[in-house]
Order: structure tokens, then C-alpha cells, then sequence
């Protein structure tokens, strides 16, 4: 990852400069693959920043045991992903613009997926003093993934919330009710087809501005465009 | 059953055959006792049902979401600028520290650092709403245990950190400073003279507590030997920040890992605790008190010149990625995962936040511990409800 | 009192009684969020001492309280409680709405879980607008609310509380005073905003 103080990035197309190597994080791979196998679908090791590990759905108690006796016995979270771009927009557009087509594609992030939704899951070694994260996909047709409730006593909360928020279901959790909002609650808040209604029946009331938005050819805006379009 | 001390096995037992005497034709029930939601000795609206057999607790249970605001749900309806006003809500007492992480994500995804003079302000306004922060837990400890006194202290000496946050932010807790590559504004004149004379003010805060509350024979016995956490249970849970420093482990994330931040530049030092009971999750942040007061002491002399801000467009996009920072808050381990598809606001936030891995340790916590200390270990966990509830 | 509610009430007992009821105030602290720590620098802090306006903070219950002052993000999951403790004070009874996320939900407008307003459960007398409100603006916004009850009509107030049943039944047996008494809706409050500004 290029920071500011660094060199300035080479011109010459060809020259790749060569990364320092993150023998830590390599080692960690390494032995998870060891450990699992064939149910790692998917590794993106970002060298001494952080390292992303996408598994098999059918894997992912089994990840958690490996991780937990690999030595991660530190507990981050838990929670999931919705990859749908929201049907509603930001609620920011100006209304006297013309409306944008919106984009439907479900495209998955770092470790790429097959499925809309995903879980993740982040674990420490407070020792090696590194973390990881875990991701898997959740079937779209039947959304239940393992519990991990056995493994790490500390993802019952999360993955209550999880539940409540996303309607993806745990097996094998002892008591997966409702964390934060009342019994009667219907629908799953954070996928991204809940709509926030207040939203659609008031629009942003920063839209109408007094003064114009700045306008975006500034020379400043092209100079940190082109800076960046470099390095 | 072995990592738990000998009273609590035998409490243990008491309750298994509590809850077996429940469930057979008795003369006796058991009471089911709720406390909160509003109930002075919880920081906000928790509510903690039990179910106790006599004075012991059998089984209990935090009832959250009596301020579930949404804020996942928020963030991806909003900019990156309008997210940072937001997030300070969260750790409602130490506001800045909020700012701080999500904003390291942000710069994380543009791969742009803030300037040096940017870095160790943003250091400095941290430790400080960390003193805020900590302080007014310390006022808190007293109430919850039965002692208001500590409380007016708390309140007055906060005070004079509030005035620092409001003289470089405007604001006296949800300052709104941190931006994406860099600071606001710069410091006022005289800013760093009044520090320093708050900051000696609030050394003698801290020993006044030390003398008043900790060396109180009440509170030794009632805090020391309640509420043991061993550390692995700790692990388990995702226990973090000063609960888990009290329970034996060394970890400290402004030491141990590598962030543009400033702590590297202070000389301190990271405080642990071999026993793991409330006591040791009092004392172990009063000493950050102090830590804190000389980390800011220290920053203070080595501010250096320069810009506060780098170059960034003035409509900021962030380009599409995932990120993933967490930092040593007043609280525990505060994180943000960024995902970012390019636009003005971010896709998703997941918020990390301290409180809730350190509350759902409390149906383990309060098995067959009597009914007052239900309280005691409440208050030494040290929660704030829109942490837990977000 | 038979005086007050036949409404054969002096004017100057009206007024004594009424600057005494506003400098003995027992306030209920309602705090939820943020504002609940503004409240208590305002109302435990030796800066921003509010027992100088002669407003007691900590009552021991809220059916001993005179007026409430809901700080703080007020959530669905919440509401009910907060009507229950309004149904507990006895009257004369006001509210003050502290903070922008008890006035009209603040900036949570949009939220799926949060209620947008305390307005929306309880009746509410003044309204003070921030994030949070500094705590001169909290005692503002009680100055204020003490100079309204320094000019109310105790007379009208007192006959138009809404009778609860069992104080129906039992006015109803002494039947010379059900005429008296017709049961009507809360009184209508205007409420007063600090800062001054039409509430929008």
C-alpha cells in the first residue's frame, strides 16, 4: 500500500516494484491450509496490513475450530453482508436531476462469493499480534450456516444479531431470539430491500442547497485525481 | 467447572439445585427480579431480568435495545462527512475516540495518511476524551456502589477537559474534528498551555479517587473477589480493553499494532492485573487515567509544524474496497469494517463496539453471585448503553 | 382544596401559590443518551448548579416528581415505559424535551427504531433544541418553564384534569360535586421553545 512518504512511484510501466513479504501471514495460510484444506475457496493477503479468507459454507464451524487451536482464541465479531445494491438509492439525489438507473448487479467484495449474502467473522492472535478475516456464503435458497456458538462462547450475541438483522439463520444456537428490537418487529432492517421510510415519505431536506455544490472540474480535485491515478 | 473458583462452584451447585427446586411443587418460588430499564446505577436504559433463589442469582439475562438507533442501517444512507457527525453518538462520553477509526478506514480505502502534526493532535484529542471518559466512570463507580460524593468530583473535574474539547472543536463532547486526511481546524492560541495546567488538575483528581474510593474498606470487600473473569472465558468473549488487561492478558492495541497515530512517540505503559475480579477492572483503569495524563504530557512538547490536512478532492469518493481498523477506545476494542463500492458514502459499516462483547459476558458473570454484587460486577465491566446497542 | 377547583380562587393566593409551586420544583431525570450526561452536569455539577432555581434533581420516584425532563433518543422499544412513567406522575405535571433526538428524533429522523419525538407519547412544555444542549440552554429552558407556571390559571388546570376511574366512582358517589367535575381532555399546552422560533 503506497503512503505518502514513500518514494515517488516508478513511471516505467514494466518495473513492478517488489512488495515486502509478510512471512506471518503467509506462515498462517499456510498452516490453515494445512489444517482445512480444501475448503479455503478463496485468500486475500494484503502483505504486513491484513490478510481475508473466504471458505466453504459447509466449513465454517470447521474454521473456526482450526483458527481457534491455530492459536486465534481472541473473539472480534461476527455479523454478515448483504451484497444487493439498495433498490432506494442514498435518499440524497437531487430532484431536479434527472434519476439514475440503479444498479442491480450483486457484485461480492475482497474475496470475491457466489451468493448475496455473506457471513464474516473476525479473530485475533493476541500473541502473533494478528488478526483475520473469515468470510463464507450463505445459500441463497436456505439461509442457515453453522453456529459457532460451541467454538467461541461470545458469538451468541452476535450471532443473535445477526439473525435479527439479516434472516440468516445459525444451527445448532441454543436461543436465537430477537437482540435489539421488539417482538413484533416485522421484517430484517439491514437488508438492503428494507426500506427507511421516513426517507421516502421526506427526502434529505440538505438537498436544496443555498449555494450550488462545488463544482468538480477545481483544479485542486484534478491534481489529487491525477496524483492518485499515478501511484 | 475447574476455572471457576471454589465459591462459585459451590454457588454453582446452590443454583443447579435452586433451579431444580423451581421446577418441582414447592412452597417457596423463586423471584424474578428486573432491574432497569432506568435505574440510576446503569449507564442508560439496560434492563437485567434474574431470576434468583433468595439473594442468589439463578439465571440472568441483559435485555438490550431500548436504544437500538440503527446505525448500520444509517450509514449506508449517508456520506462519509455525515457518517463521522454520527458516529460520535455512539461512546457517548468519549466522542472523539469514536471519529477515529472509522476515519482511519476511510483513509485506509483512499491509501492517503494524515499529516504528522494531523497525527499527533488527533493522539492527543483521543487521550483526552479518553480521561473524560474514564473519569466520569470513576465519579460513576461511587454512585453504583452507594457513594455520590465521587460523582461531583467527577462532573467538576471533567469540566476542565470539556473546556479543552470545546476550545479546539467547538463542541463539548460530539466534536465533529476528524476528517479524511486530517484535522478541521488547527489548535487555538493557548491551547496547549491550558492542557498542561488541566492536565495537572486531573492528576490530582485521579489520587483524590484513589484515596477516596479505592482506599474505602467498603469497597475493597465489596469488589475485591467478585466477578472473577479467567482469562480464556475473557478470550472467548472478545472481552477487551481494560476488562481484559485486568484479567492477567498484555494486550494493548495502541502498542501492538501499527497505526499512523502517535503513541509510539510517548514513553507509557501498559498496565495488567493477575486477578481478574472488579477490583482489578477498577484499578487497572484508574492507572490508564494517570497513563493517559502522561501520554498527552508528553505529545504536548512534541507537536510538530506543518499542515493539518493533506490534499483531498473537496467532494470526497472513496474508492471501492474493504477495510477493516480498530482501535484501543476508552471502552475496549472499537472497530470499523468499511466496505466501499465508490461512492460518496460507504456500502456497509460494521460497527465493532467494545460494550457489547463486554456485556455478553453477564448471563455467565452473574451466576450464583448474590444480589448487590449483581451491580458491583456490572459497574467494573463499565459499559455505556449506545456502545451496546449502537 | 374546595377553593381552587369551584375556581373561587383570589388572584393573589393564585400568584402565591403559583411563584412557590414554580421555585420548589422536583424534577424526574428521564435520561437516556448523551443528553442524560449534559443533564447531570447541568443538575449535579457545581458549574451549572440548577438547585439555585430552586429545582431539586433526584426524587425518589416519579409519582413524587413535578415535571420530567426526557434527555436523550427515545426508541420504540422504549416508548412504553416512558408512557407509563408519564401516567404515574400525578398531576400538575409538565415535560421538558431536552436534545434534538427527544424533539423530533434529531439526527436518527430516518431510523427504522427510533421514535421521532417524545411529543409523539407525552405532552410536552418546552422544548430545548441542541446536540446536546449546553447546560445553560437546559436551564434556560427550565427558567422558562418556571415563568409559564408563575402565570398559569391553577383554577382552569385543576378542572381539567381528566378524572381517573376510581376518582370517577368516588366523585360520582359524593354526587353534589360530579357536576363539578366534567371529565375533559388534558388542558392544552402551547409549548414553548428555547431560543425562541416557531416550532416547525
Amino acid at each position: 500500500m503506497a503512503r505518502l512518504s514513500d518514494a515517488p512511484p516508478s513511471t516505467d510501466a514494466d518495473e513492478t516494484p517488489a512488495l515486502p513479504g509478510d512471512g506471518l501471514r503467509e506462515g498462517i495460510v499456510d498452516d490453515l491450509r494445512n489444517r482445512i484444506g480444501d475448503a479455503i475457496v478463496d485468500v486475500h493477503l494484503v502483505p504486513n496490513d491484513d490478510l481475508w479468507v473466504r471458505v466453504r459454507t459447509d466449513a465454517w464451524r470447521q474454521t473456526a475450530d482450526a483458527l481457534k487451536a491455530a492459536g486465534f482464541t481472541f473473539f472480534g465479531f461476527l455479523s454478515g453482508l448483504d451484497w444487493l445494491p439498495s433498490p432506494y438509492g442514498k435518499g440524497e439525489e437531487d430532484p431536479t436531476a434527472e434519476p439514475e438507473e440503479p444498479d442491480t448487479e450483486i457484485r461480492q467484495g475482497v474475496t470475491g462469493g457466489d451468493t448475496r449474502f455473506q457471513v464474516f467473522a473476525r479473530l485475533v492472535d493476541l500473541d502473533r499480534h494478528v488478526g483475520i478475516t473469515v468470510k463464507a456464503d450463505v445459500p441463497d435458497d436456505e439461509p442457515v450456516v453453522e453456529t459457532w456458538t460451541t467454538v467461541f462462547a461470545g458469538a451468541n450475541w452476535h450471532e443473535r444479531e445477526c439473525h435479527e438483522m439479516f434472516g440468516i439463520g445459525f444451527a445448532g444456537h441454543p436461543d436465537l431470539r430477537n437482540m435489539y428490537l421488539p417482538g413484533d418487529f416485522e421484517g430484517y432492517p439491514l437488508r438492503k430491500d428494507f426500506p427507511l421510510l421516513s426517507r421516502m415519505i421526506k427526502p434529505w431536506p440538505g438537498i436544496v442547497d443555498v449555494e450550488p455544490m462545488p463544482v468538480q472540474d477545481e483544479p485542486d480535485a484534478d491534481q489529487a485525481a491525477q496524483e492518485e491515478s499515478a501511484s | 467447572m475447574t476455572m471457576m473458583s471454589e465459591r462459585q462452584q459451590l454457588s454453582y451447585i446452590a443454583s443447579q439445585a435452586a433451579d431444580a427446586r423451581l421446577n418441582v411443587e414447592l412452597e417457596t418460588e423463586g423471584m424474578t427480579l428486573n432491574i432497569g430499564p432506568q435505574h440510576p446505577a446503569t449507564h442508560g436504559t439496560l434492563r437485567i431480568i434474574c431470576r434468583l433463589d433468595g439473594e442468589q442469582v439463578v439465571w440472568a439475562e441483559p435485555g438490550c435495545g431500548y436504544m437500538h438507533r440503527g446505525y448500520e442501517k444509517l450509514t449506508e444512507v449517508r456520506t462519509f462527512p455525515q457518517v463521522t457527525t454520527l458516529v460520535n453518538r455512539i461512546d457517548w462520553l468519549g466522542s472523539f475516540a469514536n471519529e477515529v477509526p472509522f476515519i482511519l478506514a476511510a483513509e485506509k480505502l483512499m491509501e492517503i495518511e494524515a499529516p504528522p502534526r494531523a497525527q499527533v493532535i488527533r493522539t492527543i484529542l483521543f487521550e483526552l476524551s479518553r480521561i473524560a471518559n474514564v473519569s466520569l466512570f470513576l465519579g460513576d463507580l461511587g454512585v453504583q456502589m452507594g457513594a455520590v460524593t465521587p460523582v461531583f468530583l467527577a462532573f467538576r473535574d471533567r469540566e476542565y477537559v470539556l473546556n479543552l474539547i470545546e476550545g479546539a472543536t467547538g463542541g463539548r463532547f460530539h466534536p465533529n474534528f476528524d476528517r479524511i486526511g486530517g484535522l478541521k481546524d488547527d489548535l487555538p492560541k493557548g491551547w496547549i498551555d491550558e492542557t498542561r495546567q488541566a492536565i495537572a488538575k486531573l492528576r490530582e483528581f485521579c489520587d483524590i479517587i484513589e484515596d477516596l474510593l479505592f482506599g474505602n474498606e467498603i469497597f475493597q470487600s465489596r469488589m475485591r473477589g467478585i466477578g472473577i473473569i479467567p482469562a480464556d472465558i475473557a478470550k472467548d468473549y472478545g472481552l477487551s480493553g481494560a476488562n481484559l488487561r485486568a484479567s492477567g492478558v498484555d494486550f494493548d492495541l495502541r502498542r501492538d499494532q501499527v497505526l499512523p497515530m502517535a503513541w509510539d512517540k510517548a514513553d507509557w505503559k501498559v498496565w495488567t492485573h493477575p486477578d481478574g475480579d472488579s477490583f482489578a477492572r477498577c484499578w487497572v483503569r484508574l492507572q490508564e487515567t494517570r497513563e493517559s495524563c502522561k501520554i498527552v504530557d508528553q505529545l504536548l512538547d512534541q507537536i510538530p509544524a506543518g499542515p493539518i490536512m493533506t490534499k483531498v478532492p473537496r467532494i470526497i469518493k472513496v474508492p471501492e474496497g474493504e477495510a477493516w481498523v480498530s482501535t484501543e477506545n476508552p471502552l475496549g476494542e472499537m472497530g470499523y469494517y468499511v466496505v466501499s463500492k465508490g461512492d460518496l458514502g460507504p456500502f456497509r459499516v460494521k460497527i465493532r463496539s467494545a460494550s457489547f462483547n463486554n456485556i455478553s459476558i453477564v448471563p455467565w458473570a452473574l451466576k450464583g453471585v448474590y444480589v448487590p454484587d449483581i451491580i458491583t460486577i456490572l459497574a467494573s465491566l463499565y459499559f455505556i448503553l449506545g456502545d451496546i446497542d449502537r | 382544596m374546595g377553593l381552587v377547583d369551584k375556581g373561587r380562587m383570589p388572584a393573589p393566593l393564585t400568584k402565591l401559590f403559583n411563584m412557590s409551586r414554580s421555585y420548589s420544583l422536583w424534577v424526574y431525570q428521564w435520561g437516556l443518551a448523551c443528553c442524560a450526561i449534559e443533564m447531570g452536569a447541568a443538575f449535579g455539577s457545581p458549574r451549572y448548579d440548577v438547585m439555585r432555581l430552586g429545582v431539586i434533581p433526584l426524587p425518589a420516584s416519579p409519582r413524587q416528581a413535578d415535571f420530567v425532563c426526557v434527555s436523550g433518543t427515545v426508541t420504540d422499544k422504549m416508548a412504553p415505559a416512558v408512557k407509563r412513567l408519564w401516567e404515574q406522575m400525578p398531576e400538575p405535571k409538565y415535560a421538558i424535551s431536552m436534545g434534538s433526538c427527544a424533539n423530533c428524533g434529531g439526527p436518527y429522523w430516518d431510523s427504522y427504531s427510533v421514535t421521532k419525538g417524545v411529543d409523539q407519547i407525552i405532552p410536552v412544555d418546552v422544548y430545548v433544541p441542541g446536540c446536546p444542549p449546553r447546560p445553560e440552554a437546559l436551564l434556560e429552558g427550565i427558567v422558562l418553564l418556571q415563568q409559564r407556571i408563575k402565570n398559569e390559571d391553577m383554577a382552569a388546570k385543576w378542572r381539567g384534569i381528566e378524572a381517573t376511574p376510581n376518582e370517577q366512582a368516588r366523585l360520582d358517589r359524593e354526587s353534589d360535586r360530579s357536576a363539578a367535575v366534567a371529565p375533559a381532555a388534558e388542558p392544552e399546552r402551547e409549548p414553548i421553545v428555547v431560543g425562541g422560533g416557531p416550532i416547525e
